[in-house]
């Protein structure tokens, strides 16, 4: 097979088309409410990204079309609640784009992801309005009256199953007596995947990170389980709820945070899926991928040192 | 994966295919420019005179440097020039050369004298010399010098061929194999004679079934054998061709040669050939002319030192502007405008049309990683980029940028479009300078050293030798006071008799 | 209360022990400092500096009784990295001092040379060859470009010489390359 040529723009479009199922899922399930933010989302990375380029004297058109940083500002937008006022998705974004990206120097310059840095600053700040996540699914003009705060729109709120069981176990609740099914999760995170799968096909990602971070995900859930069923929870239970399938093929696998050797992001990925498992279970969120992604990405300059591929003829 | 498969490269098709890559054999240039700066060494010293009439395979630069090739005069005629001329080179420096303006006759030299086709009856050292004066170097675009690579492979136990071309585009070594298979294999043979090769392996790309044909037909000699290698680029670089051919894994810093294999471009096998069975030296070259500009690509046999101008002039541009690079998509240098001439290394030209090939902007590097999985050493091309580009050169000679073979697949690769091989070319010559550069403070804080010992050494003696002379000055003065009291008394007692002489004691 | 000050103490202490012990037992001994100095410097041994050679100016450094910033054969370059290497402010070139230069080498007018020697007494690396009435030359590798030789040539015979980059000694331009 010939060797292809890719370009970054077109690199970052796929991984928006690839987005595509998982959205339609939420959609589905939530109503079109989410569109509202990812909107508003990439408007405001749009402006952030045109200002701190001026002020970087940087080139500002060809900048902004590479994609990436309505990419990031797609991933925030999905990754919060639906529902969440607007300004939680602005101010998400601002603080992905400003304090994630651009004061480092922009693309390729970053540590962190900066869509998971934004949402680990929302989820600090804002613990109430990044929890609440539409219970049922919700028309489109409720969606902008919640979103804008038009009207006091009550009785639209639910946790998520993730964030449920864990307040049931809180509660002493034995995990059989819990209901673990949520067709949604299931979808949008079947959705994820399939949408990951497109972009392995397409050879935009590489296969080591997901594969890496599943895997790492089912076996620390896995042993948990067998240690104890009555207060873990399986690995299917993992795999289907939470951003388990946005984290494993799309988030952890931000190319510019991660790590870059084969090796290393085998360690990378394996990691990112223990901790989201050990976040989740022992940590005080619900879920656990941002904190995940952003510890490891700590990790990188260390694993891309000691995982260096032999050299030829050394 | 097939038996003769490497890591990293990359498999591309041919960008310009010909039906026909026959070698065309096209007239003599009425002028040709000789550079005399080989790839390697010093500079050759012109042995002729502006004016002087020179014959085809004349001697007309030289230097007293084993590592050097001399340069030879490619037509007949006379010699016009000797002056600096502008280099194929990224640099557009200049350099000096011979020029010769043709005589239309190609009177050669004489070519009755030497090995012959009995050159079993000659010495390897014979024939070491012969190549030697012969001014071959490495036909495959490296441009090292042959006589020194066979010498330093003596005890070697494979020759290896290297009939692949050194990039896709390229056809030249594929005309070459058409146009003289026999002597191909004929100079394998001569250098089963010079070295203790027990066997021969040409290997060759598997998308040249001609070549492969015409190579077997003529192959009577079992020691020689064909191998067919999968076509991907940087299959041709000589570490990557042993290691996928034989399996040898060529060390880091070490050569083929240090693994007991004689790797040689068929273009050189051709040209040593040649200089020892016919007694020609080295004065033409195939070239491959390809590009989007070009309507047919082609390959010429053509002299040396002819210029590209000619060299188009036998091919369909289209029409507009150019950009013309030496050696091709992968490996090119782009040169401004086509006032170079052809030298020993210069294995294609390629014609762009210049709109058509505008070189995308680069954008920033997001560490994808596809460039790793490209390159075919294993190396980490994105962190040899950030310490190139931050001219950390330390660190990145730490990241085995000296392993580097400047394949340029990351370059191509690279979704941002970053010309990376020209930033590990710049580091690499920071690293050359700085090293240089410290070899030379080195040098002159010794000898800045040295000078002061030598001057406060010289102080010291100085010191100590004025010391010894007071010291026999005293005693001389003190033995002289004993003699001039004694002089003295000897005046006094005479001035007593004689009181009217008056005497001087001068010493 | 009690518990909680002593406990604290003792681990501050046990720490500092262990802190000092390593401190000892891992100590790198590093060049003395004027070595490490005077390797940053060019080794020109111009005296542009006010010091008789790069080992001298590295001594008054050390010593506190010059600036960093005297030596324009090093650049700008060199002084930021004197500064980095004495953990100080870096300053920009004194320019009474003179101005960096590109590199040089010294080429005598055999013609003209009369063969005082003085030049081969000024030079600071001992680059020139010669002796009384005969035609002096210079080894251009041991050539620092210095200009020593310049002034106290009597019939001025020798030219500093800009050494020009060729096709080996080139350096890409990555400015070029840069981005967008």
């Amino acid at each position: 097979m010939e060797t292809k040529r890719l370009d970054t723009n077109q690199i970052m479009r796929q991984v928006i088309y690839a987005l595509v199922l998982g959205v339609g899922a939420q959609i589905y399930f939530f109503g079109s409410s989410v569109i509202v933010q990812i909107i508003l989302a990439s408007i405001t990375a749009i402006i952030a990204e045109a200002v701190f380029l001026q002020i970087r004297g940087v080139k500002i058109k060809p900048a902004i079309m590479d994609g990436s940083a309505i990419l990031t500002a797609i991933l925030l937008a999905i990754s919060i609640p639906s529902i969440a006022p607007w300004w939680v998705v602005v101010l998400g974004v601002l603080f992905a784009i400003i304090f994630g990206k651009q004061i480092f120097g922009g693309l390729g310059n970053n540590p962190f992801n900066p869509a998971m840095l934004g949402y680990a600053f929302l989820l600090i700040s804002y613990p109430v309005q990044m929890t609440q996540w539409p219970g049922e699914f919700i028309s489109f003009s409720q969606g902008i009256d919640v979103i804008f705060g038009l009207n006091n729109v009550d009785g639209l709120t639910g946790a998520t199953r993730l964030d449920d069981v864990k307040t049931q176990l809180m509660l002493g609740t034995q995990i059989r007596d819990i209901n673990l099914e949520s067709v949604s999760q299931l979808w949008i995170n079947v959705g994820f995947l399939l949408g990951g799968i497109y972009l392995l096909l397409r050879r935009i990602i590489f296969w080591q990170i997901p594969f890496s971070l599943l895997l790492g995900l089912i076996l620390m859930s896995a042993a948990l389980f067998f240690i104890d069923p009555s207060q873990f929870t399986s690995p299917y239970f993992h795999l289907a709820n939470g951003a388990t399938m946005l984290a494993a093929f799309f988030i952890a696998t931000d190319p510019v945070s991660a790590s870059t050797t084969p090796r290393g992001r085998v360690i990378y990925g394996f990691f990112i899926g223990t901790l989201i498992v050990i976040i989740r279970v022992f940590g005080g969120y619900p879920d656990a991928v941002a904190f995940a992604v952003l510890l490891m990405n700590i990790t990188v300059p260390l694993i891309d040192f000691y995982t260096q591929p032999k050299v030829f003829g050394k | 994966m097939s038996e003769f498969a490497f890591k990293g490269g990359l498999k591309l098709e041919n960008p310009y295919p010909a039906d026909e890559i026959d070698l065309i054999r096209i007239p003599l240039p009425d002028k040709v420019i000789l550079p005399l700066q080989q790839r390697i060494g010093e500079q050759a010293k012109p042995i002729v005179g502006i004016g002087e009439h020179v014959l085809t395979g004349q001697v007309v630069a030289t230097i007293d440097d084993e590592r050097c090739a001399p340069v030879h005069a490619s037509i007949s005629g006379n010699v016009v020039a000797i002056d600096e001329q502008v280099m194929p080179h990224q640099s557009g420096l200049k350099a000096l050369c011979i020029t010769i303006e043709s005589d239309g006759k190609d009177d050669w030299v004489d070519t009755s004298i030497g090995c012959t086709e009995h050159y079993e009856l000659c010495t390897p050292e014979t024939i070491y010399n012969k190549i030697r004066v012969s001014g071959i170097v490495g036909m495959g675009g490296a441009g090292f010098p042959t006589h020194t690579k066979v010498q330093l492979a003596e005890g070697c136990h494979t020759l290896l061929v290297n009939a692949t071309e050194c990039e896709p585009g390229i056809t030249c070594d594929a005309s070459l194999i058409l146009a003289y298979s026999t002597k191909i294999i004929r100079g394998a043979e001569v250098l089963f004679h010079i070295s203790r090769a027990e066997r021969a392996i040409i290997a060759i790309e598997d998308d040249k079934p001609e070549a492969i044909a015409l190579l077997k037909k003529y192959c009577n000699n079992d020691r020689i054998s064909i191998e067919e290698i999968p076509t991907k680029y940087t299959s041709g670089a000589e570490k990557i061709l042993v290691k996928s051919v034989l399996g040898i894994e060529i060390p880091s810093g070490k050569f083929a040669s240090d693994v007991g294999v004689l790797c040689l471009n068929v273009g050189t096998v051709v040209a040593i050939f040649d200089a020892v069975v016919e007694n020609r030296p080295l004065i033409s070259r195939a070239v491959t002319v390809a590009g989007n500009a070009v309507k047919v690509p082609k390959n010429f046999q053509v002299r040396l030192g002819a210029s590209y101008d000619y060299l188009l002039s036998f091919t369909d541009l289209e029409e507009g502007k150019h950009k013309v690079s030496m050696a091709g998509m992968m490996m090119g240098i782009e040169l401004k405008g086509t006032n170079y001439s052809v030298t020993k290394n210069t294995n294609c030209i390629f014609v762009d049309m210049d709109e058509k090939s505008a070189p995308a902007k680069a954008k920033e590097c997001i560490r994808c990683g596809l460039c790793n999985t490209v390159c075919p050493v294993d190396l980490l091309p994105q962190q040899l980029y950030w310490y190139s580009k931050g001219e950390n050169i330390d660190k990145a000679v730490d990241y085995n940028l000296l392993d580097c073979i400047e394949c340029g697949c990351c370059s191509y690769v690279c979704p941002s479009r970053i010309p990376l091989v020209n930033y590990y070319q710049f580091s690499k010559a920071l690293y050359r300078q700085q090293v240089k550069e410290k070899e030379q403070t080195d040098k002159a804080r010794s000898r800045f050293e040295f000078r002061e010992m030598r001057l406060e050494r010289n102080k010291r003696e100085r010191a100590e030798m004025m010391e010894a002379k007071k010291k026999a000055l005293k005693e001389k003065m003190a033995s002289d006071k004993a003699q001039k009291d004694i002089i003295e008394a000897a005046v006094e007692r005479v001035s007593s008799s004689k009181s009217d002489t008056e005497e001087q004691d001068g010493n | 209360m009690f518990d909680a000050t002593s406990t604290l103490s003792l681990l501050a202490l046990l720490f500092g022990l262990g802190l000092g012990y390593a401190a000892i037992r891992y100590r790198v001994e590093g060049n003395p400092l004027v070595d490490q100095i005077d390797a940053i410097l060019p080794q020109t041994q111009c005296g542009q500096c006010d010091f008789p050679g790069c080992r001298p100016y590295a001594e008054a450094i050390a010593s506190g009784e010059a600036e960093i910033n005297q030596c324009p054969p090093g650049g700008q370059e060199g002084v930021d990295a004197l500064a980095e290497l004495l953990n100080i402010e870096t300053m920009t070139l004194n320019e009474e001092h003179g101005e960096p230069e590109p590199k040089r080498v010294a080429v005598v007018d055999e013609d003209v040379c009369i063969g005082c020697t003085l030049c081969i007494q000024a030079c600071p690396v001992d680059a020139f060859v010669g002796s009384s009435k005969v035609m002096t030359t210079v080894i251009a590798q041991e050539c620092t470009g210095c200009d020593l030789c310049i002034p106290v040539c009597p019939v001025d015979c020798i030219e500093m010489v800009e050494i020009k980059p060729t096709v080996r000694n080139y350096i890409p331009d990555i400015a070029e390359l840069a981005h967008v």
